[in-house]
C-alpha cells in the first residue's frame, strides 16, 4: 500500500490528458463555474458545512470553485500538489450523497464527480490506509 | 464619444444582448439534446389526488419550510425584490416609456416617477446588502473573487446613476451619460458573464431533469 502511494507522488502529471478530459465536458461545467452567482445559499444543504461548525470549505460552492474551477482556470495545468490538494476536498470534504441544493440549479454533484474522474485519470484517489474516523472511507 | 455612447450604442447593446441571450439559449438546447426521466411522470392510470384550495395553500406553506424561506428568510426576500425590480423598475419607468414612443411609437405602462424613484432606492438598498453580505460573512467572502464585486457594480450601476439623474446632483450630462453608458454595459455582459444566471435560473430549474425541478424536466447534459 506504501508503495501504491508512493507512486501517486511520484508519478508525473499528464496535463495533456487533464486538458483534453477538461475540455470533453467543458460545455456544460464552464457554464455551471461561470454562473455560480457565488451567493453561498448551497451552504446549509451540506450536512458537512453543518457538522462542522459551519466551516465555509465545506460548503457545496467552495468545494467546486476550489476543485473543478481550479483545474479549469489553470487549464489542467497543474502539479502533483495541488492535484493533492483538490483530492482532500473532493474526496474527504465531500462524500456525494447528492443533496446540496443550488437556487439558480446548478448540479454540484456531477462536477464533484468529474474532478474525481479527472483526479483518477492520474492516479490520485484515495488509499485504504487514508482512512480516519472522519475520513471518506 | 457622447453621441455614440447616446446613439449607436444603445442599438449595439440590444442586439449584443439579444444575439448573446439567443446563442446561449441555443447551446444550452444543443448541449441537453439527451432525455431522461430522473423522476418521471405519474403514469396515466394513477391519476393524482385532488386537492381542494384549502389543501393546495397548505402544501404550498408546508413545502416553503424545505426551502430557503426557511435557511434565510431575510436573503429570500431581499433577493425575490432585487431581481423582480431589476427588471421591472427601468421597464416600467417614465422616462424610459418616452424614449421608447419617440424612438418607436410604442411604449409599455409608466408608473408614477416617485413610486419608481422608491423602487429605485429598494434597489440600492439591496446591492448594498449583497456588498455587505460580500464583506463581512465569512462565508460569502470565502468564495468571493473582485470579480463578484464588479458584477455587483455592473448590475447596481445603472441604479445608482438613474438615481443620482433624477434629483439631478453632480454633473447632470455627465451623470446622464454614465447612466446610458452603465446600462450598455450591463446588457451587454448579460449573456457572457455571472450575470448570465438570469437565462440559466429558468433554463436550469425548468427543463433539465432533477430533483429540485420546478418542472418534471427530462433533459440531461
Amino acid at each position: 500500500m506504501d508503495q501504491a502511494i508512493s507512486n501517486q507522488d511520484m508519478k508525473e502529471v499528464d496535463a495533456k490528458k487533464i486538458k483534453e478530459l477538461l475540455n470533453r465536458r467543458k460545455g456544460k461545467m464552464k457554464r455551471f463555474l461561470s454562473y455560480c452567482a457565488h451567493c453561498s445559499l448551497c451552504a446549509e444543504s451540506c450536512f458537512l458545512y453543518m457538522k462542522y461548525k459551519k466551516d465555509p470549505r465545506y460548503m457545496p460552492s467552495y468545494k467546486v470553485i476550489h476543485s473543478l474551477g481550479t483545474l479549469y482556470r489553470k487549464r489542467g495545468k497543474v502539479d502533483r500538489k495541488c492535484l493533492n490538494e483538490i483530492k482532500g476536498i473532493v474526496w474527504r470534504n465531500c462524500v456525494l450523497c447528492g443533496r446540496c441544493y443550488c437556487p439558480i440549479g446548478i448540479h454540484v454533484p456531477s462536477m464533484i464527480a468529474f474532478a474525481r474522474a479527472v483526479l483518477r485519470s492520474q492516479d490520485i484517489h484515495p488509499q485504504h490506509n487514508e482512512a480516519s474516523s472522519e475520513s471518506w472511507l | 464619444m457622447v453621441d455614440f455612447v447616446q446613439g449607436p450604442l444603445i442599438s449595439i447593446a440590444f442586439i449584443v444582448f439579444i444575439l448573446g441571450l439567443l446563442f446561449q439559449w441555443i447551446q444550452f438546447f444543443r448541449l441537453t439534446r439527451k432525455k431522461e426521466w430522473g423522476h418521471p411522470p405519474l403514469p396515466r392510470e394513477i391519476k393524482p389526488e385532488k386537492k381542494t384550495a384549502g389543501k393546495i395553500v397548505a402544501s404550498c406553506l408546508t413545502s416553503l419550510k424545505g426551502t430557503l424561506w426557511k435557511t434565510d428568510p431575510v436573503l429570500t426576500v431581499v433577493t425575490t425584490v432585487f431581481h423582480v425590480l431589476l427588471i421591472g423598475a427601468p421597464l416600467f419607468l417614465l422616462g424610459h416609456n418616452i424614449l421608447l414612443y419617440q424612438s418607436w411609437g410604442w411604449s409599455l405602462f409608466s408608473l408614477p416617477e416617485a413610486l419608481s424613484d422608491g423602487l429605485t432606492l429598494i434597489v440600492l438598498v439591496c446591492g448594498a446588502y449583497f456588498l455587505g453580505r460580500r464583506l463581512l460573512v465569512a462565508r460569502v467572502r470565502a468564495i468571493t473573487t473582485l470579480y463578484d464585486y464588479v458584477v455587483l457594480l455592473i448590475a447596481v450601476a445603472p441604479f445608482l446613476t438613474g438615481f443620482f439623474a433624477y434629483r439631478q446632483w453632480f454633473h447632470y450630462e455627465t451623470v446622464m451619460m454614465l447612466h446610458i453608458l452603465s446600462g450598455n454595459i450591463m446588457l451587454i455582459t448579460i449573456p457572457f458573464t455571472k450575470l448570465g444566471h438570469m437565462l440559466f435560473f429558468f433554463l436550469y430549474r425548468f427543463f433539465l431533469g432533477g430533483e429540485y425541478g420546478f418542472l418534471r424536466g427530462a433533459r440531461t447534459w
